[in-house]
């Protein structure tokens, strides 16, 4: 009896020190390729930055010229209303033709047309009309710069309609009526940095956690000496799991750089709930898709057929990862996939607990769900690689 | 400019022919500041094969990639076909007139073209106009026997037709200098035979010189003329017989019971003593042969011993013996730090092979078929604990095939391979743990230094911290790596990356080992302390190892040999039974040293000579009757014109029975 649990202890500690020598060599291995700490270096901090910075939804200073036919004050005073930091006063027009030709060139986004007797018509209480022509070419801004001329110009209309009975925007407090007061949750200077730096992060981390064990295994394939492992008494899981292990390790690092060193000073993220939580959070998502990266390792050749296929279904995962568009905008078929992807639930329960500071009460649907589908991809990536060798 | 490089390209002989092809003068070459190569000289004549020779290290490759214009040198003057290299365009522009075809089976070559296509696009590249390339095409192609092959891809090639594929790439162009190095490494003993015929058909034909390096030092001594290389430095340049007569002496074979014990005792006399299965083989310097047989009988005094034969050093002694006299070679015999290399297991048995319960390694029936083709046909054998069993064969015979799947890593199609009793495919991890295997290709770290290699595979084997420091130390002394503990696995040579190998194949004391060409591409000293830590760990601790190799004097370190033709094996054997069988059946074999053994080799296969072969520098025929063969050899010589130097009665090596065998089989193939 008592044999049979010093061989179980034996075989537990031999057991950790294999795992511990391979984890090492993986850790090794990749401190010995330059290039790579490079590329990653860049990633976790100036593309996260740049993705911070750059990468905006917000409409900043669209170009917008104006065709001013009236010449008046009232329409000096409409086109003043267009200011930045949304719009930029960028000239006048003197022909509609001039107009469309820099819509066309993609000179101006947004073309203001003001009639003739703008001004007489709104003195004189007959229905005036403004054109604006936008430049919708990127989607979202066109709907933005729209929403936001017609709330300056219904603002302006309300105004001139006001002054015309004899009332001041003042008196308007005296009236009954129902004021619409916003007040923003999560992100109060609805500062978009936030949200895009995380997203940028956290697509990198995917990007990472797919590619770094997908090419460790591939390299062994490649360069053979995965047949001299196979050889040694190390099992399928020992020759896998230190390279996921030693992955994850060094995505955590890269993590930590960048919010630490990122996001927090450049962007003031705020970590409203725990940040161990999210480096748990973070590991077990590396983890899960770690699983797809020996999926890929399986079915790769060569290194460049493992970084190809990397690529190929990073896009799909980004798609359906709610980051662009929420679940509910897509069709019925990519929102019930999106419920199978990882990454769905990370940026669920990122944006959760750094945002929103939740804690693991809220989020455990999410977790699990990670986690479950995780463990499905981990254990089909295994079962492959087993069956190849 | 580029008019002038043209008409030199097409072989014009309007010029007048410069006085050498390559001179070098003080070259020096140095990786980030580690120097490789230190100053040297070197002078190769036109129409002539120079041959470079050297451990593995010394500055071959470095010398030649220099004057093939594509590795830049520190310093030193580098003048090739009259034209001063100094700088990337003048490399350039002797390009045009140089053929280049670096390491490795196949190196230059693109696995996934076909071999038509290889020669096309190399044919292309060097701007071979159309009709020109199709001519040489057909001609290289039928010489080098690839003609039927022309759609296959090079990546299933045998690494014998990689290698004259390659060289039919290099000479595509008609170049007036080819530089060739180490092209017969991993080619087996038959298609290096071919490789060679071409080779020197092809550069006599055209004029071409030839600059090539080798680690077979049978080759070597086919050269004009050779330098020894070492740690960066020519230590002896000239003929083979001028090298050989550096170190003159005799060479005794002798057989001894205790045969161990002899080898000790004869090593405290003698530095060169090396075991050749049964027999011992030593080199006495500065005797004649009688003094020689005499001096070894007199150390081994009281010991049951008898001189077989003794002749006249071969390069490889002298080789060895050189480096030694500078006090460069590492001193031999390893073999007593092998100590320990396994703990005395069970009590020594004397006749292994009869002893059944200890057959360590057990193929029944092995069968591997990739589609319709059957790589490993009916494969069965034996090798008991304690033996050294040796594969031998062609490329693509099979024996790699064989290997991996008695360690598990390929599944067989039929048949069952058996280690210590188990299926590997489901052996159990106590079975793996006592299994050493050192697979063709090399497949250890390139990113990690020589000491986290060791210490990797010290931590995979399970050994403890102290266990696994102590073995780090053996395996960097056993494999004499001491020195470039801290050196990226990469950047060594590739003789002392194979030594690597084998010490990381051995660091936790296996029983059992599995070596696929181990000492591909390791020179010669390299090798022989390789095969005494072979010998030491398989008579003294009872290892049984499963080789395979190329190297027809490593064949003869075997215990017991199998050969294996086209998948099956078709003898199975001791060395000695097997060149008994072969004298039995062709006869006895009679060397013929002449001044000119090209020629020589024709008028004798002309005289009906059937099994004539070129070893070395001198022509080997077998025959029933000597006497009369020697009549008959000298008349034929004489009346062609061809010096005889010397005619002797030799032993039969296992090269010859090799060839003789192989030969054979596939003369009985084309009926």
């Amino acid at each position: 009896m008592r044999k049979e649990a010093r061989d179980m202890l034996t075989r537990t500690v031999l057991w950790g020190r294999r795992l511990r020598v391979m984890t090492v060599k993986e850790l090794l291995q990749f401190s010995r390729d330059v290039v790579l700490i490079l590329f990653m270096a860049y990633t976790f901090t100036a593309d996260v930055y740049l993705g911070g910075q750059g990468v905006s939804l917000e409409l900043r200073r669209a170009a917008t010229f104006f065709l001013d036919n009236d010449h008046s004050y009232t329409s000096r005073e409409l086109m003043d209303r267009f200011r930045p930091s949304s719009f930029d006063f960028s000239g006048e027009v003197s022909s509609p033709a001039e107009g469309i030709a820099l819509l066309d060139r993609g000179d101006a986004m947004v073309v203001f047309d003001i009639p003739p007797r703008f001004e007489e018509l709104l003195l004189t209480g007959k229905p005036a009309s403004l054109q604006v022509q936008i430049d919708s070419t990127n989607s979202v801004l066109g709907l933005l710069a729209g929403s936001y001329c017609s709330r300056i110009v219904s603002a302006f209309g309300m105004e001139a309609g006001l002054r015309r009975m004899g009332l001041t925007a003042e008196s308007l407090k005296h009236m009954p009526m129902i004021v619409d007061e916003q007040r923003v949750w999560f992100n109060p200077n609805e500062d978009d940095r936030w949200f895009m730096s995380i997203a940028e992060l956290l697509n990198v981390v995917t990007l990472f956690a797919m590619l770094l064990p997908a090419a460790a295994m591939v390299r062994e394939k490649e360069r053979g000496t995965v047949d001299q492992l196979l050889v040694t008494p190390l099992s399928t899981l020992q020759i896998m799991l230190p390279k996921v292990l030693a992955m994850t390790l060094v995505i955590m690092i890269g993590v930590n750089i960048s919010l630490f060193g990122i996001m927090r000073p450049f962007f003031h993220v705020p970590i409203r709930g725990s940040v161990n939580l999210f480096m748990a959070v973070t590991a077990l998502y590396v983890f899960a898709t770690s699983g797809l990266g020996l999926l890929i390792a399986t079915i790769a050749r060569n290194l460049g057929q493992a970084a190809m296929l990397t690529v190929m279904s990073y896009g799909p995962m980004i798609f359906l990862s709610g980051a662009w568009t929420p679940p509910e905008a897509m069709p019925k078929l990519f929102r019930i996939l999106m419920v199978t992807s990882p990454l769905h639930h990370y940026i669920d329960v990122s944006f959760g607990v750094l945002l929103k500071g939740a804690g693991t009460s809220l989020l455990w649907d999410s977790i699990l769900g990670m986690a479950a589908f995780g463990a499905v991809l981990f254990g089909l990536g295994m079962w492959r690689l087993r069956r190849q060798f | 400019m580029d008019e002038s490089a043209v008409v030199t390209a097409g072989g014009a002989g309007g010029r007048p022919a410069p006085g050498a092809v390559v001179r070098i003068r003080g070259i020096l070459k140095s990786y980030k500041g580690q120097a490789a190569v230190r100053g040297v000289d070197l002078d190769v004549a036109p129409g002539e094969i120079y041959g470079l020779i050297g451990p593995d290290g010394a500055g071959k490759s470095s010398v030649m990639k220099a004057v093939a214009g594509v590795l830049a040198h520190d310093a030193g003057t580098l003048e090739v076909l009259g034209k001063v290299v100094d700088s990337e365009g003048s490399a350039e522009r002797i390009k045009v007139d140089i053929g280049f075809m670096p390491q490795g089976l196949g190196q230059n070559l693109y696995p996934e073209l076909s071999v038509e296509e290889n020669i096309d696009f190399f044919a292309r590249s060097r701007l071979v106009p159309r009709e020109q390339i199709r001519e040489r095409k057909d001609r290289l192609l039928a010489m080098t026997r690839l003609a039927a092959f022309r759609d296959r891809p090079m990546k299933n090639l045998s690494g014998g037709m990689k290698q004259k594929l390659g060289l039919v790439c290099t000479l595509i162009h008609e170049p007036r200098l080819v530089i060739l190095d180490e092209p017969t490494t991993g080619v087996d003993p038959v298609s290096r035979r071919d490789f060679w015929s071409i080779l020197t058909q092809l550069l006599r034909e055209r004029g071409i010189t030839a600059l090539i390096s080798t680690a077979y030092m049978d080759e070597a001594s086919r050269f004009h003329r050779l330098s020894l290389f070492f740690g960066g430095k020519v230590i002896a340049s000239g003929t083979p017989d001028e090298l050989t007569a550096l170190a003159p002496g005799a060479v005794v074979t002798l057989r001894c019971g205790a045969q161990a014990m002899a080898m000790e005792r004869l090593r405290e006399h003698f530095p060169q003593v090396e075991a050749r299965g049964e027999l011992l083989r030593v080199f006495v310097r500065n005797a004649t042969d009688e003094e020689a047989a005499q001096r070894a009988l007199e150390v081994l005094n009281g010991m049951d011993a008898t001189v077989l034969y003794t002749g006249v050093a071969e390069l490889e002694d002298v080789f060895i013996a050189r480096l030694s006299d500078l006090g460069l070679a590492a001193e031999e015999g390893a073999g007593g730090e092998a100590e320990g290399a396994a703990k005395p297991g069970a009590a020594p048995i004397l006749n292994a092979r009869e002893a059944n319960e200890d057959v360590a390694i057990e193929a029944k029936g092995l069968v591997r078929a990739f589609g319709e083709f059957r790589a490993v046909d009916d494969v069965s054998f034996r090798v008991p604990q304690g033996e050294i069993f040796g594969l031998l064969g062609a490329n693509g015979a099979g024996k790699t095939t064989v290997i991996k799947m008695l360690v598990g890593l390929l599944p067989p199609t039929g048949g069952r391979g058996m280690v210590a009793g188990r299926d590997m495919r489901r052996a159990p991890r106590e079975i793996k743990e006592h299994i050493g295997y050192m697979s063709q290709v090399f497949s250890l770290y390139g990113d990690l230094t020589v000491t986290e290699n060791i210490r990797l595979y010290a931590g995979i084997y399970g050994l403890g911290k102290n266990e696994s420091r102590e073995r780090v130390q053996w395996v960097l002394h056993m494999a004499d790596l001491e020195g470039m503990e801290r050196k990226p696995a990469s950047s060594l040579p590739v003789g002392v990356r194979q030594r690597l190998a084998l010490g990381c194949a051995l660091v936790h004391r296996p029983r059992i080992l599995f070596l696929d060409e181990p000492t591909s591409g390791v020179d010669p000293v390299g090798r022989r302390r390789f095969w005494d830590i072979l010998f030491q760990l398989s008579k003294r601790d009872k290892v049984a190892i499963l080789i395979t190799t190329h190297y027809m004097s490593e064949a003869e370190h075997c215990d017991h040999l199998a050969l294996m033709y086209a998948g099956r094996i078709v003898a199975d054997s001791t060395p000695e039974r097997m060149k008994r069988e072969l004298e039995e059946e062709a006869g006895r074999l009679l060397e013929i040293h002449t001044d000119n053994p090209l020629s020589a080799l024709s008028l004798l296969e002309g005289a009906g000579f059937e099994g004539a072969a070129l070893h070395g520098n001198n022509v080997h025929v077998l025959a029933r009757d000597l006497e009369e063969a020697e009549r008959r050899a000298r008349q034929s010589l004489s009346s062609g014109g061809v010096r005889v130097l010397s005619v002797s009665g030799q032993p039969l090596g296992m090269e010859d029975v090799f060839v003789y065998r192989v030969l054979a089989l596939e003369k009985e193939e084309k009926r």
